[in-house]
This record gives C-alpha cells, structure tokens and sequence, in this order.
C-alpha cells in the first residue's frame, strides 16, 4: 500500500533578487513498511523534501497524497492534526525536553490528551528499543544512543505509517549508528511503518531498501537493494 | 510541563517572580497604609461628624444664647439628638491648695448627656465638679479630691472618659460645675448630637435659617462637611499610592517579558519541535501562558504573604492594633494587588507565547 505519494514536487525561495529551486520537480512514492535512504550533497534539498513529506512545509507546485488524501493545500492547523496522527519524526539533535524524563519525553507528543495507556505504551517502546533500565533518566544522564533510542520511541508513541529522520546517525558513531539502524529495520518490518531517513552514511545503505540521490533538486539514480 | 520548564531556569524565573512579589507588596502595603491612616484619623474624629456647636456671634455683639434661642435649637434638631447647652465664665481655680490660675469654668445641666466617668459618677449632678482625665492625671485628682473654685472649695465627683480629641465637646482639659451654679442666665455655646453627619448637616441649616434670618445672630460650627473633605482627601492620596505602586508592577511585567522572550528565543528548537510532533498553535501558547500564570501566581502569593505581615506592622504602628489588617478595605487592596500581578505577568506573557507559537517549525528546526 501506499503511503505517500508525492508528484512534481517544487519549491522555489525567493532570496533578494534571486530565485533558488530548492527542489525542482521531484516524484516521490512510499509504501508502507518500506525503508527508504535520501542521499545528497549538502544543500540538495534533501531536508526540504522530508519536511513537505512530513507535512512541516508546503510545496511551491506539486501534491501530496498521504494515504490517497490530498493535503497539498491544507491549513496549518490540519496539517498539524495529520502529523500528530500520522507521522513520526526523529531529528539529528534529537531534540529531546531536558526538563522531562525517557518515558516522559516519549510521551510528549501525546502529553496533552495523555491517559495511562499512553504511559504503559511509551514504558512498552523503550523497553523493546533496550532502555528499560532508563526509564526515569533525564536526557543529560543518556549517552548519545540512548538519547536517540529515546527520540525513536518517540517517534513511533502515535502510533505513525511514517517515520521521517533528518540524519538520525548524524551524532553517533559507527558501532552506535548500527545499533540505531537495527532498530529502524527491525521496526519497519515488524510494524510496517514506512521510514524515510536522510543521511550523509554510507552505513545506512546497507539497511535500506532503496537509497534516494538528490542532486540540486532533482533525484537523481536510484538504486534498489537486493534485500 | 511549564512547572518543570520554570524549574530548569530557576534564577531567572525567580528574579522574574520577584519583580511581581516587589509589585504587590508595594500595592497592597501602600493601600493598606492608606487605609490605616485614614482609619487611625476617623478614630481621633470619632463622632466629630454627628456634632454641632451653636456659639453667639460677638461680632453683630450677641455675647450670649437665650433661653429661646435654645427653644429654637431644639425645634430645630430632630427628635433624637441631645441639645446640651453650655454656660463658661473665667475664674481662678486652685489646685491641692497650688497657686491659683485663671481657668475657663464650664457650667453643664445634663452633663450625662455628653460625657462618662472614668472614675465615679457624672449623676446626679448638683454640686461638685467634674474635672476632665489631663486635668485630673496633672494635679493627680480623684473622686473626693477637694479643688478651689473662686474662693470655694469644691470637691470632685468624677473624672471623665477621654474625649474624641478633634471634637469641641472634648473635656479632657476641662473643668465641669452644674450649671444652676451659674449666676449669668444666658449661655455661651450649645452642643447638638445628631444620630448621622447629613442629619446634623440639615438641622445646622435649619438653625442657621430660623436664628440668622434678621442679623447674624449665631456662628453654627460642624465637621461634617469638613470630614467629608477629609476622606475625599484619603481617597485622593490612596490613588495616588496605588498608582505609584502600580509602576513597580509595570516594571515587574517587563522583567517577565524579558524572561518570557529570553525562554523562547532558548527554547526555539523544543517549541519546533512541539510542533513538529502535532502541537497546534494554541497548545503551545496555553502551555507558556502557563509558564507566564504560574510565575504570576507563585509572585502573587509570596506578594500577598508579605504583605500581610507589612500590614501587620503598619496597623501596630499606625493604628495600635495589628489585627486591624484584617478589615474589608485591606482585603480589597490584597486581593486587587494579587490579581494586578497575575494579570501582569499573563499581559507580558502573552507577546512572547505569540511568538513562540506563530513560528513556522521548519525555520525553528533549522538551527
Ligand atoms: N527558508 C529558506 N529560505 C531560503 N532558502 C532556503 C530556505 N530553506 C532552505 N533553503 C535553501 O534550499 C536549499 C536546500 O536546502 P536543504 O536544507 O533542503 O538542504 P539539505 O540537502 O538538507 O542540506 P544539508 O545536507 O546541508 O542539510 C539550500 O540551498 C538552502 O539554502
Ligand atoms: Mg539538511
């Protein structure tokens, strides 16, 4: 099934004089269960694309169908109604609440309609992504993996069809960023969430289905994985 | 979420909290000083509103009140005031056999009607003196202490109750003889109690009208107007204090502006990524227009703490009696003082929780 379907995507900025296409025409499609990298130079568009997947921004032309619906033109509001039921997103600075707790900060997302199955649920992902122990830490007593096992839990607490992860190995080391794509494999398979992850690593190709190359906006070959 | 947040930036959200603590305990300390100040001044007034004092007027030479123009006063006055006439003349007077002094001698037919005793009893009242409490506290006077009166010895019956110190019927400094004692038929000032300020007001003018209407013949004296004037004057100078008060609020909501703004120029990636997670607009503004109330709150109540023990020391020292801070009117400074400093700090919150939540996530998340 598919998830996301995104054609002719296009967004321009218009800086001073200038017009710069950030991406420039881009056909995008993500079925469910599915692990997708997106590979690029710096500055290829590659945050962008994932922020109008994840509904944070709008295209200049093009639409997105998220699960067959049309949310090309939809409110602030809606949108963030979508995210909240559909999407999850890990960041590179984790971005994790300093102030909250792991499970506190898994719970984030559904804090304000919180009840006691959102607690035991949050207790439930951080015990299978191995930080049982840490439940009660605050963010500054976790070492980088944690802290992104964390932000992972977090991600998937909505229960999402998406995952989107703007270079979630960015801060860690190799033998850590394996760990961290062990479990997005393992999630994609075993909960058939969708994951899309930018990234600079070629470590992460060997995990993904099909690696993405953003060149300047445009994508540029695609190279499937046998696996 | 906002209790903890506050807690991360603890300095700051203190100093923040104690621009409003600052703010209300200005606010109210300088109200209830207000109150207190006008309450230990119409205690002194006492029922120095209610009165009236009839006196002839020397200057059309009427040196003395008749017997009719008490009539006239009575008619006048309603039918539950005390009309008590006065007779004075000067006199030596001697002391526990001191050297004689010349004192005004009061002459009082009924002076039950305007005077209790301190010590023994005003009547019946025949012969004898009564002799005010200063008199008797400088000469060390008692009931059965023997004084000269013009060459006769007189013996005191009572010493009397302190008097309203602003009011014209004050004995304190007095010395009272029954009036039959009095040679002189006419007298030289007539006291009226009225039951209420207007009431005296009106009969004042009733007075003024029958005994004036040919020539000037009376002088008609009363403090009601006059303390009407006064407290308009404590109104005046209470909204004075509020407002100099309410500066230092003003400066307590930029300071939490401040830190509002600070917090959300720090906090720009966590708020994203509220945001980002599905967090509407308004969910983010509610949860720092919590940050904001609650500051205001926590300010608000260690404000009204410590006002109350300011007011506790104000009304021992203005007014002699520390639990007077418990009347209406302090309430009333207290209570509008505490919702100054929530309403303060929800006002300067409210900018930066705007900001915060009107960013677009992706520009926060760019970082
Ligand atoms: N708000 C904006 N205003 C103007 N230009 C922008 C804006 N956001 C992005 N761009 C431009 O769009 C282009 C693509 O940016 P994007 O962040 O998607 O790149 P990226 O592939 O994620 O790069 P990196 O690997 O460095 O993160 C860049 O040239 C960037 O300067
Ligand atoms: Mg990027």
């Amino acid at each position: 099934m598919t998830v996301i379907d995104a054609q002719g995507l296009v967004k321009r900025y218009r800086t001073g004089g200038q017009t710069l296409y950030a991406l420039a025409g881009i056909d995008f499609a993500l079925e469910a269960g599915e692990f997708v990298s997106i590979m690029g130079p710096s500055g290829s568009g590659k945050t962008t694309l994932l922020n109008i997947l994840g509904l944070l921004d709008t295209p200049t032309e093009g639409t997105v169908l998220l699960e067959g619906q049309d949310v090309t033109g939809l409110g602030d509001s809606k949108r963030t109604a979508l995210r909240k039921r559909t999407i999850g997103f890990v960041f590179q600075h984790f971005y994790l609440l300093p102030t909250l707790t792991a499970v506190e900060n898994v719970e984030v997302p559904l804090l304000l309609d919180s009840g006691p199955q959102v607690k035991k649920r949050a207790r439930t992902l951080l015990e299978r992504l191995g930080l049982g122990e840490r439940l009660d830490h605050k963010p500054d007593e976790l070492s980088g993996g944690q802290k992104q096992r964390v932000a992972i839990a977090r991600s998937l607490i909505n229960s999402p069809k998406v995952v989107l992860a703007d270079e979630p190995t960015g801060n860690l080391d190799s033998e850590t960023g394996r760990q961290i794509l062990d479990e997005f494999r393992r999630i994609a398979d075993e909960d058939d969430v969708a994951i899309v992850a930018v990234t600079h690593d070629d470590l992460v190709n060997e995990y993904v289905d099909r690696t993405v190359h953003l060149v300047d906006g445009t994508i540029g070959r695609e190279r499937k994985n046998g696996g | 979420m906002a209790r903890r947040n506050l807690t991360r930036t603890k300095m700051r959200s203190l100093l923040a909290s104690l621009g409003i603590v600052i703010g209300v305990v200005a606010i109210a300390s300088l109200g209830m000083f207000g109150v207190a100040l006008q309450y230990s001044f119409t205690q002194n007034l006492g029922n120095v509103g209610n009165q009236l004092t009839v006196y002839p007027n020397s200057g059309e030479n009427v040196t003395e009140l008749t017997e009719r123009d008490i009539r006239t006063i009575r008619r006048e006055a309603s039918a539950t005031a005390t009309v008590s006439p006065v007779k004075t003349r000067v006199e030596p007077v001697s002391y526990n056999r001191e050297d004689e002094v010349r004192e005004t001698i009061y002459g009082v037919e009924n002076p039950e009607e305007l005077y209790e005793a301190k010590e023994g009893r005003v009547s019946p009242f025949r012969s004898g003196a009564l002799v005010g409490s200063s008199v008797a506290e400088a000469h060390d006077l008692h009931p059965g202490s023997q004084i000269t009166v013009n060459g006769t010895s007189v013996r005191i019956r009572a010493v009397l109750e302190e008097g309203d110190a602003f009011s014209p019927t004050n004995p304190d400094n007095r010395v009272i003889v029954p009036a039959t004692s009095f040679s002189q038929r006419g007298y030289s000032e007539v006291y009226v109690m009225e039951s209420t300020g207007t009431q005296a007001n009106e009969t004042a003018m009733g007075i003024r009208d029958s005994l004036n209407n040919r020539e000037d013949r009376v002088f008609v004296q009363e403090l009601g107007s006059l303390v009407d004037t006064i407290e308009e004057q404590f109104q005046i100078i209470n909204t004075v204090l509020a407002g100099i008060a309410s500066i230092s609020l003003l400066v307590a909501g930029i300071s939490i502006l401040n830190v509002m703004l600070m917090s959300t120029v720090e906090r720009r990636e966590e708020i994203g990524v509220l945001r980002a997670v599905g967090y509407q607009k308004r969910d983010v503004l509610k949860v720092m227009l919590m940050e904001a109330t609650l500051l205001g709150f926590l300010g608000g109540i260690a404000g009204v703490i410590l006002s109350i023990g300011a007011g506790l020391a104000i009304n021992h020292y203005a007014v002699g009696d520390a639990m007077a801070v418990f009347r209406l009117p302090n309430a009333w400074y207290v209570g509008a003082a505490f919702s100054f400093g929530v309403l303060t700090s929800i006002v300067s919150g409210l900018y930066p929780a705007w900001k915060a939540a009107s960013e677009e996530p992706v520009d926060a998340l760019r970082g």
